[in-house]
């Protein structure tokens, strides 16, 4: 059995290794998409993939958020003879802080595990040697439409995200439970400030690179045939999904 | 008056073979009466490489002579595949040099190693072609990517890329549409579309029937003797391969055993050798 102390500094060397290539990669697709070719066609297929193929799974999560944090508001305000708050409880949670969130979450399982399975199978099947091997800068061709994608794709699904909940709210509050339509609304319209939808973009900007950096990142360097593959996969979702919670408490403190 | 006939493509063939034949002969001769004048287009000093803890290249110095077909042959593990990759910058030595015409791959990085690379084609063991191209595109892509092309044009070097492999008609489909011998193939008109200065082939033969096989060979010489590309070809298909290069080089337990022309390695006595050419299970390479 090996030493603790060689089995912790081998980890630490490890994780650090790890962090540093992690970082390295997002520097390098920073750089490359900020200068030309953008390769405007493979991005637009991008937005298209990561974007409009994710719509359904956003509607249907987000009404159904919207409509438990109406229910589950309700309840609780109701104690408090709060009701007429309820607009306001289920527009602020939406946008500060459930929409970005649980749309960063879908988009990870859904788009950020197909792309570190695509770019995994492209690896091990020596496509990615291939680019370099013809002079294309694989970062360039295969990473950077997904990053840009992601910046592009994550705020507009947000902003979706962020209407459906609100209506999912408003279907239960007036239609289930009778409030009245302009209480709901009306409630919204002055408590959400420009201040609380900037924040919600930004936390979903941040959430898009984190998602195709972390995925692209995994999906690039995956090793070791099929096995290596469902391993990228796996720990890209983790570790999107992980990033985007930690993220989303240092925005939050740093934007309150 | 009287009409000759146009010879036949297995008299184009028997030619081609014969050519070809003859080539090696006098390539024997010059490298025998000189050395010298052989001149390198690629080289390995001192190249080693560990992957996953193991030793796989230990010490390789090599020369690929230009212009001229080089086989690379060993057994399964032998570093290989490795050493193609060095060739091309894919993989760069833990110890050693490789230099194109003199200048350090090692040396290189960003555009210029992208510059330097554009400079060869590499026909990968699994054919690499994109699983989301068809087979047009496929072959079309580093055209498309790497030169300023006209899409006319395009179509017409793709359009002769596939008739010279014999997949005409064959553009639509798919990578997963595709037989193991049509999926090698599509690769290598992939290989031959941006008429590269280097061409290296890992295992074009491998897993196809033996008419493929002799068909992709007869391919690669004939592109040979129109273009005098250098290639560099990895290959088992022995001995048929002593018959389709001028130079070959057998790698060994990560070293170069031997180097020389074909013939000349051929009529080797070296026991490794002779046992590797003969396939027998007994004698100095222990397999089972």
């Amino acid at each position: 059995m090996a030493h603790p102390v060689l089995l912790l500094g081998t980890t630490a060397l490890q994780v650090t290794r790890e962090t540093g290539r992690m970082f390295l990669f997002l520097l390098q697709t920073i750089l490359a998409s900020l200068s030309p070719p953008w390769r405007l066609r493979n991005v637009f297929k991008q937005i298209h993939f990561i974007g409009m193929r994710s719509l359904f799974v956003i509607a249907l999560t987000s009404v159904f958020a919207g409509m438990v944090l109406a229910l589950q508001g309700y309840y609780t305000l109701s104690r408090f003879g709060s009701e007429a708050l309820l607009g306001p409880a289920v527009a602020l949670s939406m946008i500060r802080e459930l929409g970005p969130v649980l749309s960063g979450l879908m988009i990870t399982g859904r788009a950020g595990s197909a792309i570190a399975a695509e770019l995994g199978i492209m690896r091990i099947r020596e496509q990615i040697d291939a680019l370099d091997v013809m002079g294309v800068p694989p970062i360039r061709f295969l990473a950077v439409p997904r990053f840009l994608a992601g910046l592009v794709a994550l705020p507009l699904l947000t902003v979706i995200f962020d209407v459906i909940g609100i209506w999912g709210g408003y279907l239960v509050a007036v239609q289930l439970l009778g409030m009245s339509a302009g209480t709901y609304l009306g409630g919204i319209e002055s408590a959400v400030s420009m201040h609380d939808v900037t924040t919600g973009l930004i936390k979903a900007l941040c959430f898009g690179i984190v998602i195709t950096w972390v995925c692209s990142y995994k999906g690039y360097f995956a090793r070791r045939g099929a096995e290596g593959v469902s391993h990228a996969t796996t720990s890209a979702v983790v570790l999107s999904s992980v990033l985007i919670l930690v993220s989303d408490y240092f925005i939050t403190a740093m934007m309150l | 008056m009287t009409t000759h006939p146009s010879p036949t493509t297995t008299e184009l063939r028997a030619r081609l073979a014969d050519t070809f034949s003859e080539e090696c002969r006098e390539y024997r001769q010059r490298y025998h009466d000189n050395p010298a004048a052989i001149v390198p287009i690629l080289s390995m000093q001192g190249v080693t490489k560990h992957l996953d803890g193991r030793m796989v290249l230990n010490g390789i110095d090599l020369d690929i002579p230009k212009q001229a077909i080089t086989a690379i042959i060993g057994i399964s593990g032998s570093g290989k595949s490795v050493t193609l990759k060095h060739l091309v910058g894919l993989m760069r030595p833990d110890s050693g040099i490789v230099a194109l015409n003199g200048q350090n791959l090692g040396s290189l990085s960003g555009k210029k190693l992208q510059a330097v690379r554009r400079r060869f084609s590499l026909l990968f063991q699994g054919g690499a072609l994109f699983d989301s191209l068809n087979v047009f595109d496929n072959v079309a892509f580093p055209l498309r990517e790497t030169t300023r092309t006209s899409e006319s044009e395009i179509q017409t070097r793709v359009f002769g890329a596939l008739e010279d492999v014999n997949l005409s008609g064959m553009g639509h489909k798919f990578p997963d549409e595709l037989s193991g011998g049509m999926n090698k193939r599509a690769a290598l008109a992939r290989a031959l579309i941006t008429r590269p200065e280097i061409i290296l082939l890992d295992e074009p033969t491998a897993g196809l029937d033996p008419i493929i096989e002799n068909a992709i060979h007869h391919l690669i010489c004939d592109t040979f003797l129109r273009t005098r590309t250098t290639m560099v070809v990895i290959s088992h298909a022995v001995p048929a391969i002593f018959k389709w290069c001028h130079h070959v080089i057998v790698l060994h337990q990560g070293k170069v055993l031997a180097s020389g022309p074909a013939m000349t390695i051929m009529d080797s006595s070296d026991p490794v050798i002779r046992q590797f050419i003969r396939g027998e299970v007994d004698g100095p390479i222990h397999i089972l």
